[in-house]
């Protein structure tokens, strides 16, 4: 199948400094992925070189096959930015009709209305005045305005309370099972986690994990317990010892992969092994995955 | 079409719904010419005429002053908060978005100088043929052409304070040194000599030349279309170089 958005080796400096860093990836028609990262990971970056908002210091992001700036390709993306902005001095719903005039099949106003829960209050209110969570759902609509085939959304729940938030999801979800395509970045590991059906994991610049979320999250959870071994012991008994994922001998140092230290250490003591120098290693995810903001605010 | 005539449409909604514009482009200019034709005695051998010429000068006062401020400030100020930066995501050509400004803009300038024309008339029964008012108004409107490109040179600076700050500056100064505001020979001679040089006195000129009777001088289109092309060539290259990040 033909992706519908490719990026090879992406890479973008800022005064000498990579925000972004040779990233590469590809996503086919229908998946729902999350770039999860912490702050100033890179992920608004990627985005708006995938728009063509921003030119790559090197590499290429293609949408449908095309140049992301060609008219083509804008007739078929909806993009929510991260900072939401509206046109001042026009009504809601003059806003939203200006938007659908722009594409050639727009979501009538009573779709986007019941795809974005926003209210006939609102409808008929100025842009600039509307509260930021009333105008990111706006910003929301003007995103699925042309009914696109691809979404593009830069951290889209910050500033909705869990209400929205809770909406939002719902729709996006809706959105998927026809057949769109999302990408949205977020540094909520929850929020990637429960939607997505794959991660993207960005830390300073790089893709440093890239899977379903169960995969992302097995791969944090496994830890390393190393040590000196001052006798010789059967690989294969250790491998057989609960809990333990795989056994690698390195350096003279034996490494024992887990999920679960606590247990396999509880083991090997009581196996009064002569042990030296232990050591346990947290996954190489962790260090991102720390930065990351686990559990939402209540809001 | 369609899109661009319903893009025109809604900056004029927009302008309309905004009170500086009220304000600065008719309260303003028409308070003016209360003051210098009715409170201040300025010793006018002809005063009819000075009523009608000095018509000319606030018209032409309003529509440059919202050509370059109006249009350049909220340029500035959509590009600032990155609605424009939406609007490149869409599939409305970028070459629109301009056009529409424009012509949005003139639309409401058409507006701007009716109201004004008509003030003159309830206040000094300022009257002429018809053909000379709409000469007069013609002229303001496409005479203002290069201020409407200098708008869109205002709209490439980053900030709404700059932009703001630089464009009241440069407003001011063309309309005294044009003589839309007193008359360009009770200037002094340096100011002159200068003002000769800018688009405002060749804006003012062409319609103090119509209510005259004359038309207007062919150094006045000239001058005025040389500041078109250099606004416009600058406003491009500025945009080129600023798209390039
Ligand atoms: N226009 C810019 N100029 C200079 N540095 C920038 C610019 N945009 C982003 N950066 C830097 O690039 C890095 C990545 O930023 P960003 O892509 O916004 O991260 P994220 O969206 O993941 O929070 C950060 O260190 C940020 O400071
Ligand atoms: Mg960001």
């Amino acid at each position: 199948m033909q992706p519908v958005v490719q990026i090879e080796n992406l890479t973008k400096e800022f005064k000498g400094k990579r925000a972004v860093d040779d990233v590469s990836f590809t996503v086919q028609r229908g998946e729902i992925v999350a770039i999860l990262g912490p702050n100033g990971a890179g992920k608004s970056t990627t985005m708006l070189m995938m728009l063509g908002l921003l030119k790559p210091t090197a590499g290429i992001a293609k949408l449908f096959q095309e140049e992301p700036q060609s008219r083509a390709v804008h007739e078929r993306i909806g993009v929510m930015l991260q900072q939401v902005s509206l046109m001042d001095a026009l009504k809601v719903k003059e806003l939203l009709a200006l938007f659908q005039a722009y594409y050639p099949k727009p979501l009538s106003l009573e779709t986007l209305v019941k795809l974005t829960g926003m209210t006939n209050g609102e409808l008929d209110k100025r842009t600039e005045k509307l509260s930021g969570g009333q105008k990111r759902r706006v910003g929301f609509a003007l995103a699925l305005a042309g009914d696109p085939d691809l979404l593009f959304f830069d951290e889209p729940t910050v500033g909705m309370d869990s209400t929205a938030r809770k909406q939002f999801w719902l729709t996006v979800k809706e959105l998927a099972e026809q057949g769109k395509t999302i990408l949205f970045s977020t540094h909520y590991l929850q929020e990637a986690d429960d939607i997505a059906t794959r991660i993207i994991l960005f830390n300073e610049g790089k893709v440093i994990a890239d899977g379903s979320p169960i995969e992302i999250k097995r791969n944090l959870l496994r830890q390393s317990i190393s040590f000196k071994l001052n006798e010789t012991i059967e690989k294969a008994y250790l491998m057989n010892m609960k809990d333990v994922l795989a056994v690698v001998e390195d350096k003279g140092r034996l490494k024992l992969m887990t999920e679960n230290p606590d247990s396999v250490l509880r083991k090997l003591f009581e196996l009064d092994l002569r042990l030296e120098d232990i050591a346990i290693e947290k996954g190489r995810l962790e260090d991102a995955f720390e930065q990351l903001t686990v559990e939402q605010e209540v809001s | 079409m369609g899109m661009l005539l319903r893009e025109c449409k809604i900056e004029v909604i927009r302008i309309f719904r905004n009170p500086y514009f009220i304000f600065w482009s008719l309260l303003m200019p028409i308070i003016f010419y209360v003051i210098f034709t009715k409170v201040v005695n300025t010793g006018m051998e002809n005063q009819a005429l000075w009523n009608a010429i000095f018509l000319m000068s606030i018209a032409a006062f309003s529509v440059m002053g919202s050509a370059i401020m109006t249009l350049g400030i909220r340029m500035v100020q959509e590009k600032s908060e990155g609605w424009t930066t939406l609007l490149r995501v869409t599939p409305l050509p970028a070459s629109s978005y301009f056009i529409a400004k424009m012509i949005g803009q003139s639309a409401v300038h058409v507006f701007s100088i009716i109201i004004i024309f008509f003030a003159g008339f309830l206040i000094n029964g300022v009257t002429m043929p018809f053909g000379e008012w709409l000469l007069c108004g013609l002229w303001i409107l496409l005479g203002s052409a290069p201020f409407l490109a200098m708008g869109l040179l205002v709209g490439t600076m980053k900030k709404v304070d700059t932009a703001s700050g630089v464009s009241n500056i440069f407003y001011l100064l063309l309309a005294i040194t044009g003589g839309l505001w007193m008359p360009m020979e009770i200037l002094p001679k340096l100011i002159q000599t200068i003002g000769m040089w800018l688009p405002a006195f060749h804006y003012g000129n062409g319609a103090w030349a119509i209510v005259q009777g004359e038309s207007p001088e062919l150094k006045n289109v000239l001058i005025l279309g040389m500041y078109l092309i250099l606004f416009m060539i600058l406003s491009i290259y500025i945009r080129r170089k600023q798209e390039v990040v």
